[in-house]
């Protein structure tokens, strides 16, 4: 499946799926749609950049993030070490690699993790209820609405979770197989 | 506390426990540390659940406030409170053995999340006052059970695996066929409204509520190993490793028999004529076959499986004399044979971590080297066949006392004569692993794991654990004997249980 147009598509077509799976999550609560299936659409996108690219890739581009530190030295001063901090971070990324005085760490996104937050975020929402002196999953909703998303409420969190919970699982099958 | 956070407190638990459990995928024990603190907070949980339910004998909560017919409903009431309690009692025993008993490949791939989740749906199905939502808990339950099975993947674990994924898997289906009938005949599926449906004596589709209940009389039939459908059990439940399969094998197939008791008990009871004389034969036969069964075997856990079978046909006599003092019997048996069933997989595990095999021609000469354990063995398994001071007596007292007064004298007679065979097959593990002088010619070809004192008591911990209450119900029968009754008294008067569901819509807004 490593054909070019196919690879340089999915570049451009993985923040599509994720912006109308984050759109199908929040329409979910009065139409079609919800967490759900907006979990499932939204591992669509990383499931083609796993067949364009590969899994190590995927998990490169999008799972893991490489944050580049070193110690300050004396003749530094603090401002200028926090702009370097930055600056190696972001727009001079390749630079700390070439140097050796640059460490870093390697913060990385596994599904098994994202299950996990996403399950206690969806029981959690429901906890609130019971928190209320309520009985468990009633709904609490704040005043006024947001433009787009709608009114926000503990529904909203439920299926928030119920997307990280399914994308979890999804990209936990994938990478898992696409090893094998 | 309030009942709402009691009735849901067994669910959230475990639920949270197994969330830990995966937050700490890589810290084998941290994931220990924290399955033990929600091993313990069930018991509680469910210790307070019990005493609520003993002040007000049925408590339910409705899920987001949805009234009663239309929304999900929890409720609970002595016997599933009790059953409960059976659960978690056992859950922090294997949770103990499992830190000695299991190795660490299998504890760092998820055994206790999936051990939690398993509790969850335990927790589900016992507290669950809708029928579809049962059928949804037994799922959560069985698949937790597969996974747990196959855990560690080796050859004998897949094909008992395989073997039991199938046919549950076709049970589930015609269970699911069941709720469809059932909602296609009353439209409601929530289990007090149903309870009042059904007896109703001018319901136009009442004389087809037999025909629905012949479906979970096979769906769950399969699932808790009733006479003909058994086949599945002896053939899985004796792969797994000892921390898995004694917590599977001391409960899941009780709660098979629970739901059985609650639904014949709320349900289906417009056709009884029927069903009883039917239950009745499937529980003799039940009876006879596993014991026979049993007494066939060579392997310290393959008796211990077929056991289970003979155990179930008890628990499905009380429901088959149908009388209040029957059905306090099935209960009481129930929560003995949950308690006694798993502490003799302990043992046998405790056993086989010694010398390595579960081969009764292998084994031998363990009284000698391991007198406390033998003490142990030896009281559990009187237990279990029932003499009398000891907590199966108690239990088949009360079943062959209300099969006499009820007239089942063959049902009575063969219970009987399997209680002496019983006895026969604990006596043959006796002879054959603790009293026999070991064969010389296997002396060498037993590779005897190297013994390390702290670890080997570590593993009687939760022998003991569980011995203590099998000792207290035999010793000191009358809390569980009323517990029962005052359970047998709620199923088979249900006025009370439909009125706090039905009424109990959430008043607080």
């Amino acid at each position: 499946m490593r054909t070019i147009i196919f690879a340089t598509a999915i570049r451009y077509l993985t923040p599509v799926f994720l912006l109308f799976s984050v759109y199908i999550l929040f329409r979910g609560h009065n139409h079609p749609g919800g967490g759900f299936i907006g979990g499932l659409i939204g591992s669509i996108a990383f499931v083609f950049h796993v067949l364009a690219h590969g899994s190590e890739r995927t998990v490169n581009t999008y799972f893991q993030l490489t944050v580049f530190h070193q110690n300050r030295q004396e003749n530094h001063s603090r401002t200028k070490y926090v702009w370097d901090l930055v600056g190696a971070n972001t727009w001079k990324r390749i630079q700390p690699f070439k140097s050796a005085s640059w460490q870093f760490y390697i913060l990385r996104v596994r599904p098994a993790y994202m299950m996990a937050t996403g399950l206690f975020i969806a029981v959690t929402s429901g906890v609130v209820g019971l928190l209320r002196g309520q009985s468990f999953m009633a709904a609490w909703w704040m005043e006024g609405e947001i433009p787009i998303i709608g009114a926000i409420g503990t529904p909203i969190l439920f299926d928030t979770g119920v997307y990280l919970l399914v994308l979890g699982m999804v990209l936990k099958l994938v990478f898992t197989m696409s090893k094998e | 506390m309030p009942s709402d956070l009691l009735l849901l407190l067994p669910l959230l638990i475990p639920l949270y426990g197994a969330l830990l459990c995966l937050m700490f995928w890589q810290k084998e024990k941290w994931q220990a540390a924290m399955a033990g603190l929600a091993q313990v907070a069930w018991l509680a949980g469910s210790a307070f659940l019990l005493q609520r339910v003993w002040v007000q004998d049925v408590v339910s909560t409705q899920i987001g406030n949805w009234p009663a017919p239309y929304g999900i409903t929890l409720v609970a009431d002595v016997f599933s409170a009790l059953l409960l309690l059976a659960g978690a009692v056992i859950g922090l025993a294997v949770y103990l053995f499992s830190l000695q008993g299991l190795d660490v490949t299998r504890r760092r791939f998820g055994y206790y999340p999936l051990l939690l989740l398993l509790q969850m749906g335990v927790s589900g199905v016992c507290l669950t006052g809708d029928l579809f939502n049962l059928y949804v808990w037994f799922e959560v339950l069985l698949i937790c059970c597969f996974a747990l099975l196959s855990l560690g993947s080796t050859k004998g674990q897949l094909e008992g695996t395989l073997k039991y994924v199938t046919i549950n898997f076709l049970a589930s289906g015609l269970l699911l066929t069941g709720v469809g009938v059932v909602y296609s005949l009353f439209g409601s599926l929530n289990l007090a409204e149903l309870a009042v449906l059904v007896r109703q004596p001018t319901h136009p589709n009442l004389p087809l509520l037999s025909m629905a209940s012949i479906f979970f009389l096979v769906g769950f039939g399969v699932k808790s190993a009733i006479f003909p459908l058994f086949f599945w059990l002896p053939a899985s439940y004796h792969t797994p490793p000892i921390a898995i399969s004694a917590f599977i094998a001391g409960l899941i197939t009780k709660v098979g028999i629970y739901t059985f008791i609650r639904l014949f008990t709320l349900i289906f009871v417009s056709d009884l004529g029927f069903l009883l004389p039917l239950l009745a034969i499937l529980s003799g036969l039940t009876m006879l076959v596993g014991v026979i069964g049993a007494a066939a075997q060579t392997d310290f856990k393959k008796i211990l499986s077929f056991h289970i079978i003979s155990q179930i046909g008890y628990m499905l006599m009380g429901l088959a004399i149908y009388t209040p003092l029957a059905i306090a019997g099935s209960i009481f048996f129930i929560v003995h044979n949950i308690l006694v069933k798993t502490n003799l997989f302990l043992i046998s595990g405790v056993v086989a971590e010694r010398y390595r095999t579960f081969s009764l021609k292998k084994l031998g000469d363990v009284y000698l080297e391991q007198p406390i354990l033998a003490l142990l063995f030896l009281v559990s398994a009187l237990s279990l066949a029932g003499t009398p001071p000891l907590s199966g007596f108690w239990g088949k007292l009360m079943l062959a006392k209300a099969g006499l007064t009820a007239g089942n004298y063959i049902l009575v007679a063969t219970s009987l004569c399997v209680s002496l065979v019983t006895l026969f097959s604990m006596t043959k593990i006796w002879n054959e692993v603790f009293w026999k002088p070991k064969a010389q010619s296997l002396e060498k070809k037993l590779t005897r794991a190297p013994v390390n004192l702290f670890r080997l008591r570590q593993l009687y911990l939760p022998v003991i654990l569980l011995l203590v209450f099998i000792l207290f119900i035999g010793v000191c029968a009358r809390p569980l004997v009323q517990l029962s009754e005052r359970a047998a008294n709620g199923l088979l008067h249900i006025e009370n249980y439909t009125e706090t569901v039905l009424t109990n819509n959430n008043t607080r807004k």
